[in-house]
């Protein structure tokens, strides 16, 4: 509408627009110009002179170029919004009371950075329920702890001190931070920044613990490959993580991790940084870590907590993966919860047994990111290694499973290092046997020997604490962890809910559908007794329980017992299907003695007391046991027998 | 006019000028009506308005505190009611001229003019302070500066009553000494220089007078002027593909400003930017360009 009158009505068309809009848009006062100073100096000539560079009122123009004025009036007024396309305007909320001259530094809004899509939907995975988010807040459970602000507070407080230990090599958490933010910034510089999951297939060496970092500090997404893994696993979880990039060795024991990545041709993985000898195609870890634009430098935004930070996989490693989110609120918050738990200390050495790859082996970095402890790196595990590393090292806390004491113990390794200065065992990833636990105690008599039951989903869930003694720690994996919650289900079941509970799987709904209640606590999936101290006793799967016939009952006694015969090194029992009873047991095992039969290990059940009904029907001898990297067995990989 | 009180001119002027002051005003002058007349385009002529219109008073009030000019947060700047109270002072000016003359006289509204669209006034309230010699234009899109002064805010009183008008300035304190100093090193003068969207550009000849002044009006209204943000975000809602579409457009928290400011009236983002007026020692340095200055001024007998 011009002066209330239409197009139609006005005799503008879209040709006449296309055609003078330009025109009479730089005839307008739109643009203006002045020579000298006519006006002031009331110099008429001059004025009459430069009119039109001053900018011509819709009259002039229309009669200079041949159009009604208010038809200029309306195609200037159309083109100054045609124009509108440079959100000059955003600028001016981009300085609004910020500092002065900020502009200096504008950036258009267009070409700032944007979250990509995949990015966007792992965040939009971190749903919380917005009760207990504010709950955990208000008690002081969540806060804005970040592994970057972490760092670069004991970088600035106590930078001599040591940050990681491997062999002889000591790292400061100076020259850690140092390093971190240069290999951020290498990362950076390949086109990787926030939000992106880059996956990491590396042994417990000091590379991990800085590209974990230096992934954080970018604000990225750290995903785990497991060292056994190989390319069907490869293929699964990189494409199921949307990994853009993949850091990992050259050469990984025989496998050639870096080119196998790019055998796969995976359309989001962008880049494979290999650590080791030169390969086509990949870009060398070395170079990013040595670069000089360092994130610090490239003024890279800080991540907060709330930004996902670890997807971690649970299960189904080569189909229907469960991937695990979690932010710093839930692993950093139970990181630092656990250390007044753990009584651990900046001058403490952690290690940690288990692989990084596996949340366990992250809970010991976690803990000593927040009180500015050392840790002490063994890059794999083997009995002697972890003895020989405990000794030399001084570790004083230890993070390890079941099977990598019970291998220590196994072979008298306890008393052939110096492992005095441990004053903290805590167990975790599969179940404690009770004797093993008493029997490290006895070996160690200086370290409290801890159990601690946890999950990918949970990280710390249960734990004993110093001073429990070993009656309880030997027998129970304690009481929930600070801002965690345990109650045992109608079915015998352990649920869980707390600031460290991860928000659900991401991109799995029928994973989520079944792993929490109605009223949001998160099904374990394990069997738990309490007793009247509160603490919480694991006894079995609830998957385990075979039902006989109706009878129902969980093997893991069964198990234990097994395992203390001198021919067993290892048992497992589950159901195998049976037409007649719907399941009868069936019993996995390794044994030490070729000649053990299933007659044998009935009796010496039956003379422990086991009832008949729960005696195992079949035994299958295997050379070694399907086991997860904290050396649990994974019974949903042992090879049934097809029995007729 | 009948029955108009027989007056005397200058007395008369001098009165009118003095209520300004006495009322606010910074400056106040009388602008010539034969100069406004021949320059104006037509339409926009202060006859347009009151065909019998003899005299056109124009005044001009404070603009930013010294502290506003200073501090960090830019916002300041450009918070605050200054045009109205000049708007109140000319409208109150009307009152008294009709009430002391029986002479006819006009507040001069500083609107748009409805017939000739967007961004087009009635009348350039710009051209009246300058004749009347209380501005001069500056290299930053001709904003009108004073010597004293420094940067303010204008408003006219058009009447029937017959006064000697003033002639403009002597002399036009833009571009000032450090600007021309500035310009000799690197070409551009701090207003072309922090100018945020670069809409300012010109020349400053050997003798340290403006050559040319450049303005690129439509690049500075379409940062400081957002009153096509507010169609420009209508149509995103409309052209949205869901109710998240729509309702980010309408209120995600940019937007959501622009409506606050706009329900509020602060006027505060709408219509302001003012960078060129933050760096340029004129408007902010001036002797008398803040009430600090004033205030000392004043004590030390200056007059102010």
């Amino acid at each position: 509408m011009a002066q209330g009158l239409n197009r139609r009505q006005i005799g503008v068309t879209d040709a006449m627009i296309d055609s003078y809009g330009e025109l009479i848009f730089g005839m307008s006062h739109n643009m203006q110009s002045r020579r000298g100073d006519p006006v002031r100096e009331l110099d008429f000539d001059a004025i009459e002179a430069s009119r039109d560079e001053r900018g011509m009122s819709d009259g002039e123009i229309a009669e200079q170029i041949g159009l009604s004025e208010i038809q200029v009036m309306y195609i200037r007024t159309m083109m100054e919004r045609r124009r509108f396309h440079t959100n000059h305007f955003q600028r001016l909320l981009d300085l609004g009371g910020g500092r002065r001259f900020r502009e200096e530094r504008f950036m258009p809004h267009e070409e700032r950075f944007q979250y990509h899509d995949d990015a966007l939907a792992l965040r939009d995975a971190m749903r919380f329920d917005p009760e207990r988010a504010r709950h955990y807040s208000d008690q002081g459970w969540w806060n804005n702890d970040t592994l970057a602000s972490l760092l670069a507070r004991h970088a600035a407080e106590r930078g001599t001190a040591p940050a990681i230990i491997q062999g002889e090599t000591v790292i400061s958490y100076a020259d850690l931070w140092d390093r971190v933010d240069r290999l951020a910034g290498g990362l950076h510089g390949l086109g990787l920044g926030r939000g992106d999951v880059i996956a990491v297939q590396l042994p417990n060496v000091a590379e991990y613990v800085i590209s974990y970092l230096a992934i954080a500090r970018l604000g990225g997404v750290m995903t785990t490959l497991y060292m056994p893994h190989r390319e069907r696993e490869f293929e699964t979880l990189l494409s199921h993580s949307r990994a853009r990039a993949l850091i990992c060795l050259t050469d990984a024991g025989g496998f050639a991790a870096a080119q196998a990545a790019l055998n796969l041709s995976l359309p989001k993985l962008q880049k494979v940084i290999a650590i080791g000898d030169a390969v086509a195609g990949t870009v060398s870890f070395a170079d990013l870590a040595n670069g000089t634009a360092s994130a610090d430098k490239l003024d890279l935004p800080l991540p907060v907590a709330a930004d996902p930070m670890l997807l971690l996989y649970t299960s189904g490693t080569t189909a229907s993966p469960k991937a695990v989110p979690h932010n710093s609120h839930t692993m950093l918050g139970n990181g630092r919860l656990g250390v007044g738990a753990h009584q651990l200390g900046p001058d403490d050495v952690i290690i940690s047994a288990p692989p990084f790859g596996h949340l366990f082996g992250l809970y010991a970095l976690h803990m000593s990111m927040h009180n500015g402890a050392a840790n002490l790196l063994l890059p794999s595990f083997t009995p002697p290694d972890l003895a020989a590393t405990i000794h030399a090292g001084r570790a004083t806390a230890l993070l390890a499973a079941p099977a990598h004491i019970a291998a220590c113990l196994g072979m008298g390794l306890f008393d052939k290092h110096d492992c005095s200065a441990l004053k903290i065992a805590i167990l975790s990833g599969s179940a404690v046997p009770e004797e093993m636990a008493r029997a490290a105690s006895a070996k160690l008599p200086n370290c409290e020997i801890t159990q601690l039951w946890g999950m990918t989903e949970t990280q710390g869930g249960l734990y004993c604490r110093p001073g429990d003694g070993i009656e309880i720690s030997a027998t129970s994996a304690g009481r929930p962890a600070p801002g965690a919650e345990a109650r045992i289900g109608e079915d015998g079941e352990l649920q869980v809910r707390g600031s460290m509970l991860f928000p659900g799987y991401f991109d799995n709904p029928d994973a989520n559908a079944a792993a929490f209640t109605d009223d949001g606590w998160f099904r374990s999936g394990d069997l738990a007794a309490q007793d009247g101290n509160g603490n919480f006793a694991i006894t079995g799967r609830i998957k385990d329980i075979i039902n006989r016939g109706g009878v129902k009952y969980n093997p893991r006694e069964i198990e234990d017992l097994l395992d203390s015969h001198p021919a067993i090194a290892q048992s497992a029992i589950v159901p195998l299907p049976d037409e007649v009873l719907g399941e009868r047991a069936c019993c996995f095992a390794v044994a030490t003695d070729p000649e053990i039969d299933l007659d044998i290990l009935c009796d010496y059940l039956l003379s422990h007391g086991i009832a008949k009904t729960k005696l195992p029907e079949h035994l299958v001898l295997l050379d070694e046991m399907p086991l997860t990297p904290t050396r649990k067995i994974i019974k949903g990989r042992l090879p049934l027998p097809k029995i007729s | 006019m009948a029955g108009a009180t027989k007056y005397d001119a200058e007395e008369a002027k001098q009165a009118i000028l003095d209520y300004c002051l006495r009322k606010g005003a910074l400056a106040a002058g009388v602008a010539d009506l034969g100069t406004l007349e021949r320059i104006a385009p037509p339409g926009h002529r202060p006859s347009d308005i009151m065909p019998k219109v003899k005299s056109v008073i124009s005044l001009g009030v404070g603009g930013q505190t010294q502290g506003a000019w200073a501090v960090p947060a830019k916002a300041m700047g450009y918070f605050g009611s200054t045009e109205t109270r000049a708007y109140t002072i000319s409208y109150g000016a009307a009152f008294f001229i009709e009430g002391k003359y029986q002479t006819p006289a006009i507040y001069c509204p500083p609107d748009m003019d409805n017939e000739k669209g967007p961004r087009v006034p009635l009348q350039s309230l710009k051209l009246h302070a300058e004749v009347a010699g209380i501005g001069a234009r500056s290299l930053a899109g001709d904003i009108l500066l004073h010597p004293e002064f420094g940067y303010m805010y204008f408003a006219s009183v058009f009447t029937e009553l017959e006064l000697p008008p003033d002639q403009p300035m002597a002399q036009n304190p833009c571009p000032a000494p450090s600007c021309t100093s500035m310009y000799r090193q690197t070409g551009r003068t701090p207003c072309q220089k922090f100018c945020p969207v670069q809409c300012l550009s010109g020349t400053i000849d050997e003798a340290g007078k403006q050559a040319e002044m450049h303005y690129d009006m439509a690049a500075c209204a379409e940062m400081s002027q957002q009153y096509e943000a507010v169609p420009d975000l209508l149509e995103k809602a409309m052209a949205a593909e869901d109710a998240q579409g729509r309702e980010e457009a309408l209120f995600d928290p940019d937007n959501k400003m622009l409506w606050y400011k706009m329900s509020v009236g602060s006027g505060g983002l709408l219509a302001q930017c003012f960078e060129c007026m933050r760096v340029c020692p004129i408007a902010t340095k001036s002797p008398l360009a803040d009430p600090i200055r004033r205030s000392k001024a004043k004590a030390a007998g200056m007059g102010a």
